[in-house]
């Protein structure tokens, strides 16, 4: 099993409660988390990568068990080798381009100097046609070029499977197309297994190989994986 | 005019030590405030406030209450480590860091509130553990609204008077800070040295004000 | 026609309260501001009472401080009626800058200047040679350039030519009371302060000796030039001469001028 999820959480304040609970286990390496505002799915991602500690249930993610409550596992966010792609990026606004792609190879306390050499970073700035790129700030980059830097930033530390939470939201649909299909081509060429949310029904029809649907915290439906519409 | 330098010159000693204090406890506190909920977190966030509102008679009354040889704090200190506190410039650094505390700790914050968790979690997520993150990412994103702070601090550092002048002993090279010599040599009819104090601290607050506007770098190009 | 909260006669009417209330009416009672050394505290408390128990249309406003700040604050043109030091030089300086009308100054107590030490101390200094000892670690003195109290001690230490010898350990207060609270608090290992003052706090000091002074402590009293109520300050003066006043003088240790 390429994935085996199970996370269990109540929140919410006083006068709004809200019970997460999300059961899913998948083979599949295209995998999408589909259903409307507000139906869990960011928080099922960010308890899958380490962000939100959940109450009960367990993380398996390519037979590595991230985390498990019964068992008392819980693998650190920075230790479980995920690429993690936020909604609106977070790319360090302080970094460059190149600063922010090699961020994570070095975890001590200092940043990056903007001209350090490393080899990984200048193969996937040119993998993603940034390599002009490399020393503009993200508030100079188009929202595509935005993208591809998240993209970068989660992938040159050679992670095991990458989550992805709504990438193509903020791009015009033109921009949409296009990327979806470099995230199609990417995923095969890397073989890398995909977790990705959407509330566009597009995107699972162009992306998806096996579709979650969330509603209200829970799976909606009998809790297995509904193939993608054709 | 001797004595006003040395008053000038222990003025900046003491209002450096209790900046430096205050920068790193403010950060730290108001770190702690910004990030973790707790219960009672807002009291303990106007508790931290009060010195900022106290009148500074209030605040010196405790320190000599508190600090003093017979206090818990004072008499401890002077039992376990020899040391008095009262009337000594080490005495004048905590009275003056005690009341600009406030400005470090609620600008920090409000500079740490204004830095989205997204970049934190970001961070974590890329494998940085908890000091990285915040030394890479959040500090540099918060440093604006903290040297803001910070420079309040200071200034209310070396203008501070009230608290000092009733635990300080108003000794020269100690105590007498450039506050305390002004009004003591107002009380003694010295105008003249009172004069040339008043401009001496004058000057310095500009030339405080003018550093702060230096500090403040100027927009660089593609900076946030 | 609706008369709304802001109608122009209400907002006139606040704003006359609030001049009214910020420019406090004229008392009807005569003031007299007398400014009198922080060591008389007391002892001029009961006196006010007194004379104003004596002339009810008067009212007593005491200010009490350091003569030396008592004098600033005459010579930059605080409305006083009267002002009594502690000392003849801060009467002297007053009189040089033509601050006290001509005549009216009399001599109306006198005191001790005393070493007093915490209650509790191990041992008493019982001369000032004994101050220059390591076990005297801190003496609060006033500061001399403002405080009576401090210049007296200077004066005696420097005719005991002892001056040198503890200069490293004084603690300069910036009135004889706040020179005994450091004494009483246990701050200070020795504090010199008038015998009257000693006598405030007899649970927390105790006297360890009498500091013999030249010239000797004396406190005289005077009508600053410019009173707005001559007549009230003169009654005043007369009051603190007469035997009443001396009586309660006499009651908070004070001597004879």
């Amino acid at each position: 099993m390429k994935w085996d999820v199970r996370v269990a959480r109540s929140m919410g304040h006083g006068a709004n409660p809200f019970r997460l609970d999300v059961t899913f286990a998948s083979d599949c390496e295209r995998l999408v988390l589909y259903g409307p505002s507000g139906a869990g799915k960011s928080l099922t991602l960010k308890a899958m990568a380490g962000l939100l500690r959940p109450e009960e249930g367990r993380v398996v993610v390519d037979g590595s068990t991230l985390f498990d409550a019964a068992a008392g596992v819980d693998v650190a966010a920075g230790a479980r080798r995920l690429g993690y792609v936020f909604q609106e990026y977070a790319l360090f606004p302080h970094l460059t381009v190149r600063q922010n792609v090699a961020f994570g190879l070095d975890k001590g306390l200092r940043n990056p100097r903007r001209d350090a050499a490393a080899p990984a970073v200048d193969r996937w700035l040119a993998t993603l046609e940034l390599a002009s790129l490399g020393h503009r700030y993200p508030d100079e980059l188009s929202g595509g070029q935005r993208q591809r830097t998240a993209l970068a930033r989660a992938l040159v530390a050679d992670p095991r499977a990458l989550l992805l939470d709504e990438p193509f939201a903020a791009l015009d649909s033109g921009l949409r197309e296009r990327l979806r299909a470099e995230l199609g081509e990417l995923q095969l060429r890397l073989a890398l297994p995909i977790v990705l949310i959407t509330h566009d029904a597009a995107d699972v029809a162009a992306f998806a190989g096996e579709v979650i649907t969330l509603d209200g915290g829970r799976v909606s439906g009998n809790g297995a994986a509904v193939s993608a519409p054709a | 005019m001797e004595p006003a330098w040395i008053a000038l010159g222990l003025s900046l000693k003491v209002a450096l030590w209790a900046t430096a204090i205050d920068l790193v406890a403010g950060v730290a506190v108001g770190f702690a405030l910004a990030r973790y909920r707790f219960p009672g977190r807002e009291m303990v966030d106007s508790i931290l406030l009060l010195p900022m509102v106290l009148p500074p008679t209030v605040l010196g009354y405790y320190l000599l209450v508190v600090v003093g040889r017979r206090g818990w704090l004072g008499g401890w200190l002077e039992r376990t480590f020899g040391i008095q506190l009262i009337f000594t410039w080490q005495g004048a650094v905590l009275a003056a860091a005690i009341v600009a505390f406030p400005f470090v700790c609620k600008s920090a914050r409000a500079a740490f509130e204004n830095v989205d968790v997204q970049f934190e979690q970001a961070a974590r997520v890329l494998g940085l553990g908890a000091a990285a993150v915040f030394f890479r990412v959040t500090l540099p994103l918060a440093w604006r609204g903290i040297l803001a702070g910070t420079l309040l601090a200071f200034a209310r550092a070396l203008g501070e008077f009230g608290a000092t002048l009733m635990i300080a002993g108003s000794i020269p090279g100690k105590t007498q800070t450039l506050s305390i010599a002004v009004y003591d040599a107002v009380q003694a009819g010295q105008d003249e040295l009172a004069n040339g104090l008043v401009l001496l601290t004058s000057a310095t607050c500009i030339a405080v004000l003018l550093l702060a506007g230096r500090l403040a770098p100027s927009r660089v190009p593609g900076r946030w | 026609m609706h008369v709304g909260v802001l109608s122009s006669r209400r907002m006139a009417s606040v704003a006359l309260a609030f001049v009214l209330a910020f420019a406090s009416p004229v008392v009807f009672a005569a003031e007299l501001t007398i400014s009198a050394a922080a060591s008389l505290g007391d002892a001029f408390r009961d006196i006010g009472r007194a004379f104003e128990s004596a002339h009810p249309d008067t009212k007593v406003q005491l200010n009490f401080a350091a003569s030396g700040a008592l004098l600033q604050q005459i010579a930059k043109g605080a409305p006083v009626d009267v002002f009594a030091s502690a000392d003849e030089e801060t009467m002297d300086r007053a009189e040089q800058q033509k601050l006290i009308r001509h005549g009216s100054r009399v001599d109306f107590a006198a005191n001790a200047l005393v070493v007093v030490v915490p209650r509790d101390a191990a041992s008493s200094p019982k001369t000032l040679a004994d101050l220059a000892a390591t076990s005297i670690r801190r003496i609060a003195i006033g500061l001399p350039a403002s405080v009576p109290a401090g210049r007296y001690a200077r004066f005696a230490l420097d005719k005991a030519k002892l001056w040198p010898a503890i200069e490293a350990k004084v603690i300069g207060a910036q009135s004889v009371r706040q020179g005994l609270d450091y004494v009483a608090r246990g701050e200070v290992d020795a504090g010199f302060v008038y015998a009257t003052d000693a006598a405030l706090e007899v649970d927390k000091v105790r006297v360890a000796f009498v500091v013999p002074t030249d010239p000797p402590v004396r406190y005289p009293i005077a009508i600053v030039e410019g009173s707005g109520n001559l007549a009230a300050a003169r009654g005043f003066v007369a009051f603190v001469a007469s035997l009443a006043g001396q009586d309660t003088m006499a009651r908070y240790g004070f001597g004879k001028p």
